[in-house]
This record gives structure tokens, C-alpha cells and sequence, in this order.
């Protein structure tokens, strides 16, 4: 399954890319991440809390960046394992400038298998893309040059939910 | 009995316990200290397993064991495939997964818990390490074999087999026209309401076991069981309660119930395992799944000179009890209802990572008469004549049977032209074209599709059989006067508590409230085949009726003797035997009423009765039991077995008429008209033949336009749940009109043929020839099914 979308991301390119690379920052975007530690260069070990309508579960996986080429490229390559099946993917994420902030252009394919894939397949492109938005949306919060939102507490739970729903909103009108 | 019950639309017996939620299916059947059983199972299609780490899942509060692949693999036997066909490939299929898996819902652990739930979560705690490999997924890819799923074989083909008469080759090169069509038959889930269950209880001080399985075949799975678990038979006892369906996909032996049989003997405790739907579209087996090339070879006039079908079925990961018979009986039903002098079929099966395809109601021949079917359709557009006319041209005349096709099959009787032409004039067929004409000038795009089947049924003789095709029967008296039918079918809704009894009630002149018919525990029913391939009535009805001749022989004999009279002086009429009337006939006379008091010149000396003149059979039956007076050498009790061995298949047709009309901009699909003309032989409930109509046709209806199995290019079942697996709902399907011919069938005493597949057989090309006529503006000639809005559209908006 492909996933594919630009976003834009409203700060500069350096800032993004830092943030996107650094598993603080990657820890606080990825939707439902519990625990992101490095293993090696580039390698972390994460635990997510993931899953596709009602069929949830936590997925241990391991995330691999390759193809680093600063502020421009990378790629992101996901292997997730877990009791609602299994989620293996990899996408390239390439990043420019606007006139104001960056645009992220990722691409992607993703498979998946077990429950999620058996139960959730109709969904689970609308969940990918949920997800994508997630992780914009908070690294947009993040990288925000005017925001201090790096020393703000990690957004509660109605914040969050919030903001996946705006984020939501906005990539559903955007289509229209 | 003024009345005959056959030919009557009684109501079911069954229905009121069924209605009142009072029926027993396996599920509902609740025993003291029962575990119960959840798998795990395969993720991947295709995968190599390292380990599995149960460590963790046993730790569950609850879980009483969990068993994989290793702890079985030499305890439990290969689930069994009865196919004999030359050079088949068949792989070792054990009950669980060892080293590898095959398809996404492959059983790899089997956990065992005090309660539903806490094996269900345990499930999720059993790690599996897999190492997967490339899914081989699509048939075609699978025959050219770049990974080979059973290394073993070096190829994923399990058999090859060419058959057919004539000589095809003369055909297609003399032809005027020959026509060609790729055409697909879609894997389809048979999903019956009730899925499966099994409950098994290991008595350990009997050392016996017995299994509730909602199964269509008790017998021939005790048998398997025994085989599979090393029990011996006579210990093993399998109960079939009530069963919520089948359509074939229970006419098999599976994993989970020789797992929980030989679970029950490690625990000493009752184990239950009821699968879940997802279970059952994962792991439960499918039908169809076929791609095939028609050749059709004809004269300009219409006349058919052959038909070559090479075709490549998908049958699954691994072999289930009849999966490589399933293609093999496509080639049987090539001819259709035509005359064809050259016919032939070549089949390559083969392996995919996916589940097993074996018999889903109709088991092959729908496929064959989609092939016939649409082949004739293309006639009939390649040379711009009625699609009916062409399928009359080539009919056998009713005075032709037995008719041999190059099939290889003799069809017992049938007279196709008159079916054709009752449905025709129900459906007003003449001006429904006009109509059309008239329609389709104004841009409304009305479609008619015309389907002239004929199937195989009533399997079978055991010649032809895996597995003996005969169907028993016993029919006893008890001594109060109840009748007691012993059948060794297997009915799971196709009523034959019903009709068996309806048999029963006039054979012996009883009301029909005093018969019961019990099936389905091999610890009380003589051994039978079970239902399925619509044989239950055509071969275990006829059981009942020779075994209650039988009966009847033996109580004129015994109401001789109580009448001390001669049997041959005795008639059986309304459930008495009586003295002919001072056996008149013998002087001739013909006058009904012999005048009181005078008695007939040849009439025999008064006979000594103790002024009894008549015995009711209920009478003969109490006489029989108590035994005091019975005439020399007469066994005491009044019961009889037969074991029915058919001569032939039996071959019901019919004409399914359809009427849709297209909705051109959004592609919808509505029926207009559904008209069916069957003919299956003598009706023994018409009510029964019906029902089993409207619910084929139903399935055929989802075939044609809503359902498809559907694994994805890793070999992942994409259509897991209902909401992604389209059944038809009652709101997609039309009011049907019914009517029959009547051809009864020389094969047996009751002249049946048998209704239970032609629904799914006889439908599904009507539907698809009235869709693609609606198109045939568009220059469509044929579409593949599920035939959705989406098709349509694509067609319409492709087509210029």
C-alpha cells in the first residue's frame, strides 16, 4: 500500500530536518509512541501503541534511517511487530524550501499482515494518512521558530486528540 | 389416508425450534468443566518459524496448556485428502504448522484455557518467530513457479489432467467460427451462519471419545478421526446437532477437530473450540477459483462442434479432503445441456500460499456451466441469434436419453426444450425482447439472460465415489406404534426430517406427527455418507422407502399369521392390513360391495381371527415386539436397514430467465424479473424445493455481483471480516418466480433427481448473460464477475 502527501511545515528546513532525524523528536510525533531508543547509528528500537479502528495493540518495532543527505533527505524504514499482526514499510521523506517554511514530501509503501490487515484493510489507508498528519502536525508545534514548545509539557491527551482532528479537518478539506 | 403428505408443501418440522431459538448446535451443547481451545495462526502467507515461545501465554491465569506444531507433529495424523487421482502430488498437511506456513490463518499453537477469554488473550502472548518468504499468491504465477511453496515437489503444480471425448483438434479447424474467452470464477467463502464448532469428551475410564462437530459428514469423520487420532473406531463416537449450514464447506475433515479430539484424551476434560468468522473466512475452506480459456468451435448455423476449456485452479496451500476432485468434476459437466461431439478439459492445479479450495455448493459444476453458458452466450452474439435459440438448436430431443455426452456421462432423462419453453412463456419472452428493443431506443439499457442448465446429482454410485456413494436407512416400529427413521444423511437445513417423514407417513399409512427422523450420531445412526453433492434425498430418501418395504414385507407376513391368512390375501391401505374383501377378486366380480350375508361363490373358508378382519401396522408392530405370535422363524421386533447403491448420477435442468435493467450513469444493477424453471425429478415438499431455489440463487447472486475472496500481492486475506466480504442482503435480491417441469428420474424408485446445488449452478450465468446483454449496446461481451457498479461504469466508459 502506497502513502504518499506533501505538508507543509511552517519553519525552517534546517529545523525540521533536525527534529525529524532526532529520536527525542521522533519519539514525541510518532502517534502512540511509548519508548524510542537508539540501538546503533541511525537504528532505534521503538515501542508503539498503534492500531487500525478497534483492532489495537502494541507493536515493537525497530526504525531505521538510511540515505541521509542533511536538510535535503532520508529514508525511514519501519519494521513493526506486534499482536494485531505486523507493520513493514519504508518511505522516503525529501524536504525543500517555501517562500515561508519547508515542504515535506514523503512517499512511501507500507505492508501490513494479521488482524489489522484482515480486519482493518479498508482503513488503513485513512489511518496512514491520520497518522502522517499526526506526526506533521506535532513536528509543525515543535519546530515553530516564534514557539518555545520545546521546554512546553508533552501535549495531553485532549490536546492531542485535538490537534489530530484539526489536522485531520485540514488534510480532508484540502483534498476537496 | 385421504392424502398424500409427498408432493405436499408441508411445513418443516425443524422450523419451530429453529424460529423459538430452541434448536442445539454445538455451541450451545454445555458440559461440566469444559476448557476451552482458541489457535494461533499464521500472519504471513508464506513464512519459515524459528520458534514459538509459549512461555508467556502459559503464564495466563487460566491457560491449562498450550500445544504447537512439535508437541503433534507425531501424535495427531495428516489431515486427510480422498482423492485418488493418478500422480497427485499431496503434501504432509498436519493439524498444526511445524516449520513453516503456508497461508494466513495456518494453526501454529492451540491454547488451552478455563475460559473463552483467557485463551483468546493467550493467543496474543505466544510469540512467534518468523522468518517470511515470498507468498506465491496469484494461480497463474504459481503454475510458472518461481518460488515453489512445497520444495518437495519442485513445482507448484499438483496434477495435470486432460479428458474428453471427440476429437477437438477436427473441430476447432473445421469450424465456421470459433470463439474465444478468458473468464474467471472468483475464490468464494461458502460462510455458513453457524461456523464451525467442535466439542470433545474423552471419557477416560470407558476410554472412549466422543465428538460434537457441526460437520456434514459424521460417519465419514469418525472414521478419519479414529485414523488421525489412533482411537479405535468403535470408541469414537461424532454427534452432528443441529447444524447452522454448510454448503460444502463442511464436507471435510479438519485440523481443529482432531486437535480437540486428541486434546480431550491428554486433559481428561471436555474441550470446545468454536471458530470465529474471522476464523471462518481465514481458515475454513473456499470454492471456485478458477482461470480458464474457452474455446467454443460451431457452424454458421449455431450448431456446437466443440469445446476446449483449459483451465488453471487454485487449489490453496494444501489438499482438504476433496480439493483436487473440485476441477475434476468442471470437466465432467462441459456439455451442459448440449449436444457437443467434442469436448475437452485440461486442468493444471496448483498450489498457493492461500486456503484450501475445496467443494462450495455446487462443487465444480457451477463453473462448468458458467463456461457452457457464457460460451453459448458468445455464440449466440457472434452469430446475432437469441442466445435461447441457440441453447434449443443444440439440446438433446427428450426422446435421446439416455444421452451420452463426450464427457463421458450418461444423463438419465430430460426433456430441456420443455423447460425452456414454460420459462419462456412465463417471462412472455417475445415481447420482453420487443420491450428491449423499444427500451433500449429510448437509452434505457434493459438486459435478458437466458441459462439452460443441467447438473449432476444424487453422488453418486460408489464407483465414481472416494468414498462409497451408497446412503442407508433404517426404519423401525417401536412398540407403541412411533416410526423411527435411522438416516445416514446428514440434513443441516435441507429438511429432510421433513420429507424423509413425509416418505415414511405414506409408506405406511401413519400420521406424519408419528414419525421422527434422527441423523447424525454415529453412536445411534448405521454407518451413511452424510449430504452433500444434493444426494441426501435422491440416495438416503430412497434408503427410507426401500427399507420401509422391507419392514412392510415382514409385517404382512406377520399379520398373515395373526389373520391366519395367506399375505398374498392381504391389502395395505391407510395403515392396515385387511382380508380382502372376502377376496371378491378372485370371483371377478367387480362390484366394490359384496351385500351382507352372502357370501361370494369363490370365496375361502372364513379364516379363524378372533373376528379381527384388518391390523393396523402399529398393531403388527406391539405383536412383533411382545412376540407370542409370530408365525415360525420370525425374528421378533419390526425393523429394517437398506443400503441404497444408485445405478447412475441423476441430471435435474432447468432455464433460469433474468431481466436487469443498468443504470447507465451510476452503473447500479436491479433485477426486473427472475424467472426460474427447474426440473429435479418428483417433488417430495415443493416448499422444500423452493427454499432450497431461493437460497442458491441468492448465493449466485453474490457471486455474480458482490463477492470475492480477496488476498492482496503478499498473500494477505484482504476480505477478513463481512464488512469486506460481500454477502447479498435481502435487499439486493428480487422476488423470484418459480415454476417446474417434471422428468422423473429412472435411477431410483421415487423418480427424484435432487435441488440442493441447482440455485448456485443454474443462476449465476443467467445473472451475468442479462448484465452483459444490458452492455451489448457498449459492444461488452463479457465481464467478469463480481460484476459491481464499478465494472459497469468501467465498461460503458471504455468502451469508445
Amino acid at each position: 500500500m502506497k502513502v504518499e502527501g506533501v505538508q507543509h511545515i511552517d519553519a525552517p528546513r534546517a529545523k525540521v530536518y533536525q527534529l525529524l532525524v532526532d529520536p527525542v523528536g521522533l519519539s514525541r510525533f510518532i502517534p502512540g509512541c511509548e519508548q524510542l531508543e537508539r540501538t546503533g547509528d541511525n537504528t532505534f528500537a521503538a515501542t508503539l501503541k498503534a492500531g487500525v479502528g478497534s483492532i489495537k495493540g502494541t507493536f515493537k518495532s525497530t526504525v531505521k534511517l538510511e540515505d541521509l543527505r542533511p536538510n535535503e533527505h532520508f529514508r525511514m524504514v519501519v519494521d513493526g511487530k506486534g499482536a494485531p499482526g505486523f507493520v513493514k514499510g519504508s518511505g522516503d521523506l525529501d524536504l525543500s524550501d517555501e517562500d515561508v517554511g519547508t515542504s515535506v514530501k514523503y512517499s512511501g509503501d507500507i505492508q501490513v499482515g494479521g488482524t489489522i490487515a484482515s480486519v482493518g484493510q479498508r482503513m488503513i489507508q485513512a489511518t496512514a494518512k491520520m497518522m502522517a498528519v499526526q506526526f506533521f502536525t506535532s513536528l509543525e508545534r515543535d519546530a515553530k521558530p516564534s514557539g518555545d514548545t520545546s521546554s512546553a509539557p508533552p501535549p495531553n491527551f485532549f490536546r492531542r486528540a485535538l490537534s489530530w482532528i484539526s489536522g485531520w479537518l485540514r488534510e480532508f478539506f484540502r483534498k476537496r | 389416508m385421504a392424502d398424500k403428505y409427498v408432493g405436499r408443501r408441508v411445513k418443516r418440522t425443524e422450523d419451530p425450534r429453529l424460529i423459538k431459538g430452541l434448536a442445539h448446535y454445538v455451541d450451545d451443547i454445555k458440559l461440566p468443566d469444559t476448557l476451552h481451545v482458541a489457535f494461533v495462526r499464521s500472519i504471513y502467507a508464506h513464512a519459515r518459524i524459528n520458534n514459538v515461545d509459549v512461555s508467556e501465554a502459559l503464564n495466563v491465569p487460566g491457560v491449562v496448556a498450550v500445544y504447537t506444531g512439535k508437541d503433534v507433529a507425531d501424535k495427531v495424523g495428516p489431515v486427510p485428502c480422498a482423492s485418488a487421482l493418478p500422480d497427485l502430488k499431496v503434501p504432509d498437511h498436519r493439524v498444526l504448522a511445524k516449520d513453516k506456513v503456508y497461508f494466513v490463518g495456518h494453526p501454529i499453537a492451540a491454547v488451552v484455557a478455563t475460559d473463552r477469554y483467557a485463551a483468546r488473550d493467550a493467543v496474543d502472548l505466544v510469540m512467534v518467530d518468523y522468518d517470511d518468504l515470498p507468498a506465491v499468491v496469484d494461480v497463474e504465477q504459481a503454475a510458472a513457479g518461481s518460488t515453489v511453496i512445497h520444495e518437495s515437489f519442485g513445482d507448484n503444480i499438483a496434477y495435470k489432467m486432460s479428458s474428453g471425448e471427440g476429437d477437438i483438434e477436427a473441430a476447432l479447424s473445421s469450424a465456421d467460427k470459433v470463439i474465444k474467452q478468458r473468464i474467471l470464477h472468483r475464490r468464494l467463502a461458502p460462510i455458513a451462519m453457524e461456523p464451525r464448532g467442535v466439542l470433545a469428551r474423552y471419557y477416560p475410564g470407558e476410554e472412549e471419545l466422543t465428538v460434537w462437530s457441526s460437520t456434514q459428514i459424521p460417519h465419514l469423520l469418525r472414521t478419519q478421526l479414529a485414523l488421525m487420532i489412533g482411537i479405535p473406531e468403535n470408541k469414537l463416537r461424532v454427534i452432528t446437532p443441529e447444524v447452522g449450514g454448510g454448503f460444502g464447506s463442511k464436507l471435510n475433515v479438519y485440523p481443529e477437530e482432531a486437535l480437540l479430539g486428541w486434546i480431550s484424551m491428554q486433559l481428561g476434560k471436555p474441550v470446545k473450540w468454536i471458530e470465529t468468522r474471522r476464523e471462518n473466512i481465514q481458515a475454513t475452506i473456499h470454492g471456485r477459483g478458477q482461470v480458464g480459456d474457452i474455446e467454443i468451435a460451431c457452424k454458421n448455423d449455431g450448431t456446437l462442434l466443440g469445446l476446449r476449456y483449459n483451465v488453471i485452479a487454485d487449489l490453496g496451500a494444501y489438499h482438504q479432503l476433496l480439493t483436487p476432485a473440485i476441477p475434476t468434476l468442471t470437466g465432467l459437466m462441459l456439455s451442459g445441456a448440449y449436444k457437443i461431439p467434442a469436448i475437452q478439459i485440461n486442468i493444471t492445479a496448483c498450489f498457493t500460499n492461500k486456503m484450501a479450495t475445496d467443494a462450495y455448493r455446487g462443487a465444480g459444476r457451477p463453473e462448468a456451466t458458467y463456461v457452457v453458458e457464457r460460451a453459448l452466450d458468445l455464440v449466440a452474439a457472434e452469430l446475432g441469434v437469441d442466445p435461447a435459440e441457440v441453447r434449443r438448436k443444440n439440446f438433446p430431443a427428450a426422446n435421446e436419453f439416455p444421452f451420452h455426452t463426450a464427457t463421458g456421462l450418461d444423463y438419465d432423462s430430460g426433456d430441456y426444450e420443455a423447460a425452456l419453453n414454460k420459462a419462456q412463456q412465463i417471462v412472455d419472452y417475445k415481447t420482453l425482447r420487443e420491450e428491449q428493443k423499444r427500451l433500449r431506443a429510448e437509452g434505457r439499457l434493459i438486459g435478458v439472460g437466458v441459462s439452460t442448465y443441467v447438473e449432476i446429482c444424487a453422488l453418486g454410485p460408489s464407483q465414481a465415489m472416494p468414498a462409497g456413494g451408497w446412503e442407508s436407512a433404517t426404519v423401525r416400529i417401536e412398540p407403541t406404534g412411533k416410526v423411527t427413521i435411522l438416516t445416514g444423511a446428514s440434513p443441516h437445513g435441507q429438511g429432510q426430517e421433513t420429507s424423509f417423514a413425509q416418505i415414511a407417513a405414506d409408506e405406511l399409512g401413519v400420521d406424519l406427527n408419528d414419525v421422527t427422523v434422527i441423523h447424525g450420531d454415529t453412536g445411534v445412526v448405521q454407518y451413511g455418507i452424510g449430504t452433500f453433492g444434493s444426494r441426501a434425498t435422491a440416495v438416503g430418501g430412497t434408503a427410507v422407502l426401500v427399507a420401509i418395504q422391507k419392514l412392510k414385507a415382514k409385517a404382512s407376513k406377520i399379520a398373515a399369521h395373526i389373520l391366519q391368512t395367506d399375505a398374498t390375501r392381504l391389502s395395505f391401505e391407510g395403515g392396515k392390513y385387511s382380508l380382502e374383501k372376502a377376496a371378491a377378486s378372485a370371483a371377478g366380480a367387480s362390484e366394490p360391495v359384496v351385500p351382507v350375508g352372502e357370501a361370494p361363490a369363490a370365496a375361502l373358508p372364513e379364516p379363524e381371527t378372533n373376528g379381527r378382519t384388518s391390523l393396523t401396522i402399529q398393531e403388527i408392530a406391539l405383536a412383533a415386539h411382545l412376540a407370542k405370535e409370530l408365525p415360525p422363524d420370525t425374528e421378533p421386533g419390526l425393523s429394517a436397514t437398506y443400503f441404497f447403491e444408485p445405478k447412475n448420477f441423476t441430471f435435474p435442468f432447468g432455464t433460469h430467465i433474468v431481466v436487469v435493467e443498468v443504470d447507465r450513469e451510476t452503473g447500479d444493477i436491479k433485477f426486473l424479473r427472475y424467472v426460474a424453471v427447474d426440473d429435479c425429478g418428483k417433488v417430495i415438499n415443493p416448499m422444500l424445493v423452493d427454499g432450497q431455489l431461493h437460497g442458491g440463487i441468492c448465493q449466485s447472486i453474490g457471486q455474480a455481483m458482490y463477492e470475492e475472496v480477496v488476498y492482496d500481492e503478499q498473500g494477505q486475506l484482504v476480505s477478513g471480516t463481512l464488512m469486506d466480504y460481500a454477502l447479498p442482503r435481502a435487499s439486493h435480491v428480487p422476488n423470484f418466480e418459480l415454476d417446474r417441469t417434471e422428468t422423473p428420474s429412472p435411477v431410483n424408485p421415487l423418480g427424484i433427481k435432487g435441488v440442493g446445488e441447482a440455485g448456485t449452478i443454474g443462476a449465476t450465468p443467467a445473472i451475468v448473460g442479462a448484465i452483459v446483454d444490458a452492455l451489448s449496446p457498449f459492444g461488452v461481451k463479457h465481464l467478469d464477475m463480481p460484476i459491481k457498479p464499478e465494472t459497469i461504469w468501467k465498461a460503458i466508459n471504455t468502451s469508445h
